[in-house]
């Protein structure tokens, strides 16, 4: 029997979530038992449910390096360092 | 997937605050215990809710019938989302962990081995046991290292935060009621203090894997001493005696001690031989059984 994972989107902002899984024999009944068992009270105004099977995953391993691509961020500490030698070169 | 070399270093990994998934190389020993606490967890809340079932229909009034329907439901399906993080760890399938439930062979939690004899058991049930259930599982979320489980408790807790204030609500009914609807919620208190107390579990012992590992962040006797605080003093201003005898107010802390607890009705539900194991399992058999015929339609293995 197919795993389904559940995602529900919560009214206002916020995107989806993975909410869990469930275990259906069919498209039809996981939708069901995704409203019995996840959306009870209003926890969600949309549910995606994508059979486990199709997701495609990246590992920590992979998405690791980009984790230290300081060239793709700043956090400041040039301008921080620019600024401070220009107002100590005005006092001098 | 995330690999430990050694269990030092996972150790360490567990220490730093880290969050194990379902496709790391967990060591074999994590899986397995993380596995039985969420697979007892999970037959604990089914237990609860084929339990529950029963009083449905005999809850007075259509209100509180409908509130015990939603709360068997939420029951089934804390057990259902359960199951489901409890099979991805790969020790069981969902439909093992069921037949050996029903085949007698798996725990479930010691408040599911008593009959309830009156319509007060089922609301010491819905306040007390629930309360208790609840104070354990806020320690398991606050910091639990098995991602899955913390995320999917989070959804649990605020169902059973429900439960409780419906507990609550009732048994507030009983103590503003008759003479008879007090003398009736004082006999099930009576009945089913020792077994909230058992709850928690004996002290746990040094060097227990669940702590260790932060499955758990509270030894037992924490969990039970915070449960103790809170409800004794609610018990007596509703105007019910906690029936411990030793139970006593420390004059120095002021804190509430509670008399020795004799195990060994904890341990006849441990081996599933408490008051009324053979019933209940008897019963979630039948219910399972019974329903046979829906999952043959729908093709479910």
């Amino acid at each position: 029997m197919p795993t389904y994972e559940v995602f529900l989107k919560p009214d206002g902002k916020d995107g989806f979530f993975h909410a869990g899984s469930l275990d259906a024999p069919d498209d039809e009944m996981a939708a069901l038992y995704c409203r019995e068992t996840y959306i009870r009270r209003g926890e969600g105004v949309q549910a995606w449910l994508v059979a486990r099977q199709h997701i495609v995953t990246l590992d920590p391993k992979e998405l690791e390096v980009t984790a230290h691509r300081q060239h793709a961020s700043n956090d400041g500490s040039v301008v921080a360092q620019r600024r401070r030698a220009r107002r100590q070169a005005g006092t001098e | 997937m995330r690999v430990w070399e050694t269990m030092e270093d996972f150790d360490q990994f567990i220490v730093n605050g880290g969050t194990v998934e379902p496709g790391d190389d967990m060591p074999s020993a994590y899986r397995q215990e993380v596995f039985r606490f969420i697979e007892m967890h999970a037959n604990s809340e089914l237990f609860g809710g084929l339990c529950e079932r029963y009083w449905v229909s005999r809850a007075p009034g259509v209100h509180r019938k409908l509130a015990f329907l939603a709360k068997t439901q939420d029951e089934i399906g804390h057990a259902h989302l359960l199951y489901m993080v409890a099979a991805d760890l790969a020790v069981k399938s969902r439909a093992q962990m069921i037949d050996d439930l029903m085949a007698g062979r798996s725990k479930f939690h010691n408040v599911f081995h008593y009959k309830t004899h009156t319509w007060a058991d089922q609301i010491v049930i819905a306040y007390l046991v629930d309360a208790a259930a609840l104070t354990t599982q806020q320690a398991v979320l606050k910091q639990c290292s098995y991602g899955p489980y913390r995320r999917i408790l989070r959804r649990i807790v605020s169902e059973e935060g429900f439960h409780m204030r419906h507990g609550e609500e009732m048994l507030l009914t009983l103590a503003d009621g008759t003479v008879t609807q007090q003398n009736m919620f004082q006999a099930a208190l009576d009945r089913w203090w020792e077994p909230v107390m058992h709850f928690f579990g004996p002290p746990t012992k040094d060097g227990d894997l669940l702590i260790r590992w932060r499955v758990k962040s509270d030894t037992n006797e924490a969990l039970r001493d915070r449960f103790v605080q809170k409800f004794v003093p609610m018990l007596q201003e509703y105007g019910f005696v906690v029936p411990d005898p030793a139970l006593h107010r420390n004059a120095s802390t002021g804190k509430w001690v509670i008399g020795d607890i004799d195990w060994a009705a904890l341990r006849a539900t441990q081996s599933n031989v408490g008051p009324d194991s053979a019933a209940r399992i008897e019963l979630s058999k039948q219910s399972w059984d019974n329903t046979a015929w829906v999952r043959e339609a729908l093709h479910v293995p």
